[in-house]
């Protein structure tokens, strides 16, 4: 398929991964997987997604937000799925929704995980404008 | 039978089969009670309600024991005391010590229980629950740790709303509430009413909040913010800040929004207006062509969630017009934002609404065109009242204000749909012009006004009999659905609403309004209609020019896209 939008998803929880995986197939898109912050480094040296999903807990405790950085340092262009369930688990609140936080977490979405599929593919097709 | 019982020394007559807190209720003797509801079944669960009847060994719990005669009951001996105090600090024991900056602080029932029985020390020490905090879903948060399992929302979801997302999970000092499988409220079957909210008594269930990001959205000045008002916010908003329901409220509040940094603030009620147009034009059409009858109703979203997952074979059934809020939403997006001649991208959409539900019909991808949601943010009464006490705007005194063109006014039928019945009464009275060319004879139809679950009425309109149901809440949707689906119902137009009374009553309006309060609030929208001039959609001259307009304003072939709406089959854990 011709212009088939591509996406990094990146987790340290397999199971995910690989659900995931197969639910934006299925919505159509190419999917990239990596299961840590360094192998999502090494791979976006060589390639530019269309849209990026990172969890945020993984070999380090703020990977995602490190991946976040640096992946808007290399393209600025690409959105940005923040995917976490860390308010569930830790009860730590945060969003993007106030200036200061939009400040220093530099993704364009942040979600809580267990995301219905309807609900993801719209988030997605926002961000990406389809 | 009647028969008398002592209680405190004094004789009082109690009737068979009512249970011992009906019998002192009725008497004016007041029992502190947690888990009870009075129109939810007894369970017993929290113990709060006991009292002493001599004979037996342990003191009884009074919301489940039936009355018998020759009782004799002590409501206040000091054991029934010590013992009810004892079962508040057990509760308080694991209950997270957050009381200032808790959501509820001032409307906890746990709260004013603790100081209605002084207590005043911490005599017992337990584990703090630490559980899961679940904000996956999109109307309803649940914080399980705040949750003291006396049950009501368990009893509401299933025999109120006949949804049963909750149930006791585990057993002992395990117990939970917990959905199908355990899994995040998001993937079960709750379809966002918000009813186990009204009638939870901590804060263990409380709605997914959208004030922060509108504070920041507030200081964007690069785009124009919209908010449109809900006709029920008007009935209800006023208990919050002393002013009394009715007109007067509605042009405080835009005074007030118009003061906090909106540009325009509009009415709903413009937008039922032009749904019940929709909805009677589609009417008219399914009765000549005979398909799909029932014409069922698809303005209450939370009805509409219940279909897709339980009754999917109806979805043919639904009106395909959108819901007031949605309509409004898209022609804010479109029709106002070329006549004022800014981008769809740079107007931000709010809602502000009784339902809770709205905030999942908002995020539906239905409601989405290039990428840009028609509504962006969804308030409930709610969370309004607390924006305006955020940025201190004194209610009462504030000079009242009319709301935008071109969506100002709007006739009475289109403010009716608050109450349960009412937008079946605006279809009837569009219906009857856009068939006959003159006005209904009866405008108030009192069969449509009572508050029993089903209602039933025929209109004659030209040649035939119109048979329109009405269902007041879900309590009795498997019947009433099932005759649908078999063919058995025989009526043209069935509505359906899914909190009981209608959006008046819906899951985003003040938390713990008396039976009294509601009443009046469903009689305030009455109000309008008796004293309002323009009573159907079709008298609005605002709509005829917009309808006018329209087409050429944004382009003929997406009026469809824009008005009308589809619905989807939803797999769901039940």
């Amino acid at each position: 398929m011709k212009n088939q939008k591509t996406i990094l998803l990146v987790d340290d929880d397999v199971d995910f991964l690989f659900q995931m995986k197969l639910q934006l197939e299925r919505f159509g898109f190419k999917v990239f997987t990596a299961d840590s912050q360094r192998e999502a480094e090494e791979f976006i040296k060589t390639f530019k997604p269309d849209l990026a999903i990172f969890d945020l807990m993984m070999e380090n405790e703020d990977s995602g937000f490190i991946l976040c950085y640096k992946m808007k340092r290399l393209y600025p262009d690409v959105p940005i799925v923040l995917a976490t369930a860390v308010s569930a688990e830790t009860g730590l609140l945060f969003g993007l929704d106030s200036d200061e936080e939009k400040r220093w977490i530099k993704a364009d979405l942040y979600l809580e995980k267990g995301i219905r599929p309807d609900q993801l593919q719209r988030e997605i097709y926002k961000l990406l404008k389809l | 039978m009647e028969f008398s019982i002592e209680v405190n020394n004094r004789k009082i007559q109690a009737r068979k089969g009512d249970t011992i807190l009906e019998t002192l209720t009725q008497n004016g003797i007041k029992i502190p009670r947690l888990c009870s509801v009075k129109s939810l079944s007894p369970t017993g669960a929290c113990r709060i309600c006991v009292v002493e009847v001599e004979g037996m060994k342990n003191l009884v719990a009074s919301c489940s024991y039936p009355v018998s005669e020759g009782m004799v009951i002590h409501t206040h001996s000091p054991r029934v005391l010590k013992a009810r105090k004892v079962l508040v600090e057990l509760l308080l024991s694991n209950h997270p010590d957050d009381c200032l900056y808790c959501e509820r602080n001032g409307n906890c029932e746990l709260q004013d229980l603790s100081y209605e029985l002084n207590v005043r020390e911490r005599r017992i020490t337990g584990v703090k629950s630490k559980l899961k905090l679940d904000l996956s879903g999109p109307c309803i948060v649940r914080d399980s740790s705040k949750c003291i399992l006396c049950g009501r929302c368990v009893r509401v979801c299933d025999e109120i709303q006949s949804v049963s997302t909750f149930e006791f999970i585990n057993r002992g000092s395990k117990t939970r509430i917990g959905t199908s499988m355990n899994r995040d409220l998001n993937f079960s079957n709750c379809i966002g009413c918000g009813q186990c909210i009204l009638t939870c008594p901590t804060k263990a269930l409380h709605e997914q909040s959208s004030l922060d990001r509108l504070q920041t959205e507030l200081y964007n000045n690069k785009q124009q913010k919209v908010i449109q008002l809900d006709p029920a916010i008007m009935a209800s908003i006023g208990e919050e800040f002393g002013v009394k329901p009715g007109k007067e409220i509605e042009g405080k509040l835009v005074a007030s929004l118009r003061k906090i940094g909106f540009n325009y603030v509009f009415s709903t009620s413009f937008a039922a207006d032009m749904v019940l147009m929709e909805c009677a034009a589609e009417l008219k059409q399914r009765m000549e062509t005979k398909e799909n009858l029932p014409l069922i109703s698809s303005f209450c979203p939370a009805w509409v969630k219940y279909a897709e997952q339980f009754y999917p074979e109806l979805l043919p059934h639904l009106s395909k017009v959108k819901s007031p809020a949605l309509m409004l939403g898209s022609i804010t997006k479109s029709y106002f934002a070329n006549t004022i001649g800014v981008k769809q991208a740079d107007i931000l959409s709010v809602v502000a609404t009784p339902c809770l539900a709205r905030k999942f019909e908002s995020q539906r991808i239905e409601m989405t065109r290039n990428g840009i949601s028609d509504v962006d943010i969804v308030l409930t009464t709610r969370e309004l009242a607390h924006l305006i006490r955020i940025y201190g705007i004194d209610l009462q005194n504030i000079e009242p204000l009319l709301p935008d063109l071109p969506f100002r006014t709007s006739s009475s039928s289109g403010k009716l749909y608050a109450n349960a019945g009412g937008f079946t009464e605006g279809v009837l009275r569009t219906l009857y012009y856009q068939t006959t060319g003159k006005e209904i004879p009866t405008t108030k139809i009192g069969e449509l006004r009572s508050i029993s679950g089903i209602k039933e009425y025929e209109q004659k309109i030209g040649k035939e009999q119109v048979k329109v149901v009405v269902s007041n809440g879900l309590t009795n949707i498997n019947s009433l659905a099932k005759a649908i689906r078999e063919g058995k119902l025989d009526a043209h137009f069935v509505e359906i609403v899914a909190c009981q009374g209608g959006c008046v009553n819906g899951g985003g309006q003040p938390i713990g309004l008396s039976v009294k309060d509601k009443k009046m609030h469903a009689k305030s929208i009455y109000d309008i209609d008796d004293t309002e001039i323009m009573k159907a959609a079709h008298k609005n001259a605002l709509l005829k020019d917009v309808y006018d307009k329209f087409s050429e304003v944004v382009g003929k072939k997406n009026v469809d896209i824009l008005l009308y709406t589809r619905y989807t089959k939803r797999d769901v854990l039940r």
